[in-house]
């Protein structure tokens, strides 16, 4: 899984050609090195493949409620009614040991390149490194391992559909839209003062939002741009984008991936306290399963911006344009 | 065995105070000596994980770990502790702790997880260095330690 990511999946019958098609990197980035992966992060891995974790994983079920651009939204597949399934999670405790045992490493080999950081939390080597090739190396096998966790929980989604409704595939008609990343740094060519160069974009809590035409994106989505995702919270809705040429020249072909937080998770529990969220998100319309009640309280609407407005400034920019609003019904916290 | 200053107070609740850190969850922690530093540390991070008062004190964990310098100390033990509870499914409620010099031993108390019996309070990713702090003021000890949820 790490050396292979999605494709992994699709050999074990996880997933199909067109989901890889649908994914970023096809859901393999190259140069994974799968021995660069310490055995405990296995270890933390292993037991946690197809699962999606708490903190703001989630698994949401929603209706497309609102399309702003429909020759756009008929493209990817969707249209107004229709229910959407969106998955938020990632590499899980592989990745989060891999980046525990990496900044160990390149914390202890900064000083020999003359790098020192305000923060223990960050850590830096030049890329030519032993150390940096090491660590890119170990975050491709992370990102595919990732890649092949979502791909793996998408197709028990799929399952679980199939078995509730008691219907065919043809019938549910279950299609990825996009699989995308938000964090990793990854090599791409970039127009960076007037000449084409091969640059490492580092897109922490960013996603990629490739313009129209670009070589990457697969020959069903090309003349569209990249599909991007972008959550909200659980009680109010989320968004289909595509990224526009201005990405290209403005940000590295980047864009948001989320809303982001208003409060902090201490502040969230203290606001939730004596309240009933259950029954407040169900007044929205939305039922929510969750492992305990801390995780609904820390992650309720109100501790989010309103992603709407978030959106709003990125197509404002010129950097995503609107697609479709989804309005979930069914939210799993991991 | 723990020494006087290890017996653990009647309220784990009052062992560790939460602060504001937007998205990830931090603690603080206070304590009359180094040990019992350390000890309130693990017994925070299992408070962190699950609802303690239902963890039944039936088995024994030991775990050692050696550090230059006291926040690399605690950060690599809470870190042990994270492994212990995520690749092992062992959870505890009490601790005790034997310093020797530069590395410190922590036996836990607790039993396997099972979440039909223990309430899953939320996951851990992994403990950071990000503003990580252990230090000895007239006052006592002190630690801060930010976790990534």
């Amino acid at each position: 899984m790490a050396g292979e990511g999605a494709k992994w999946a699709l050999r074990n019958g996880y997933a199909t050609e067109r989901d890889l098609e649908h994914t970023e990197e096809g859901g393999m980035l190259a140069g994974a090195d799968p021995d660069r992966i310490s055995e405990r992060a296995y270890q933390r891995g292993a037991k946690q493949l197809g699962t999606l974790g708490s903190g703001n994983h989630f698994l949401e079920v929603s209706r497309v409620d609102e399309i702003y651009d429909s020759k756009l939204a008929d493209a990817l597949g969707l249209e107004l009614g229709q229910v959407t399934v969106m998955i938020h999670s990632g590499s899980r405790g592989l990745g989060h040991q891999t980046c525990d045992d990496y900044l160990k490493l390149v914390g202890g080999a900064m000083a020999r390149y003359g790098i020192s950081l305000p923060d223990r939390q960050l850590a830096a080597v030049p890329i030519s490194s032993p150390e940096g090739q090491a660590y890119l190396g170990a975050m491709a096998a992370a990102a595919n391992f990732a890649w092949c966790n979502r791909q793996v929980m998408m197709h028990l989604a799929e399952q679980a559909f199939l078995q509730a409704l008691s219907i065919a595939p043809r019938e549910l008609n279950f299609e990825l839209v996009y699989d995308v990343c938000h964090n990793i740094a990854k090599f791409e060519e970039h127009s960076v003062d007037g000449q084409k160069r091969l640059v490492c974009v580092h897109r922490k809590g960013a996603t990629r939002a490739f313009g129209p035409g670009h070589p990457a994106l697969p020959e069903a989505l090309r003349p569209l741009g990249q599909p991007v995702l972008v959550p909200g919270d659980m009680g109010r809705y989320s968004f289909v984008l595509v990224g526009l040429e201005t990405a290209m020249r403005e940000t590295f072909g980047s864009s948001c991936h989320g809303a982001g937080r208003l409060m902090s998770r201490v502040k969230a529990r203290r606001e939730a306290g004596g309240r009933d969220l259950h029954a407040e998100l169900k007044a929205l319309g939305v039922t929510v399963r969750a492992h305990s009640r801390a995780g609904i309280a820390e992650e309720m609407p109100h501790a989010y911006k309103d992603v709407a407005e978030v959106v709003e400034v990125m197509e404002a920019a010129r950097i995503t344009r609107r697609v479709a609003r989804l309005k979930p019904f069914a939210v799993i916290k991991g | 065995m723990a020494t006087k200053a290890d017996a653990p107070p009647a309220e784990d609740a009052v062992l560790f105070r939460e602060f504001e850190h937007t998205g990830d969850i931090g603690i603080e922690l206070e304590a009359p000596t180094r040990g019992e530093l350390f000890r309130r540390g693990a017994v925070a991070l299992a408070a962190l994980l699950v609802e303690t008062a239902g963890v039944a004190e039936i088995e024994n964990r030991e775990i050692t770990v050696e550090a230059e310098a006291d926040p690399d100390l605690m950060h690599d033990l809470l870190t042990e502790l994270l492994a212990l509870f995520t690749v092992e499914g062992f959870i505890w409620r009490g601790a005790s702790v034997k310093e020797a010099g530069r590395s410190i031993c922590v036996t836990l108390r607790g039993e396997p997880f099972d979440p039909a019996r223990h309430a899953f309070r939320g996951e851990i990713k992994a403990v950071t260095y990000h503003q990580l702090m252990v230090e000895n003021s007239p006052d006592g000890w002190r630690s801060r330690v930010i976790f990534d949820v």
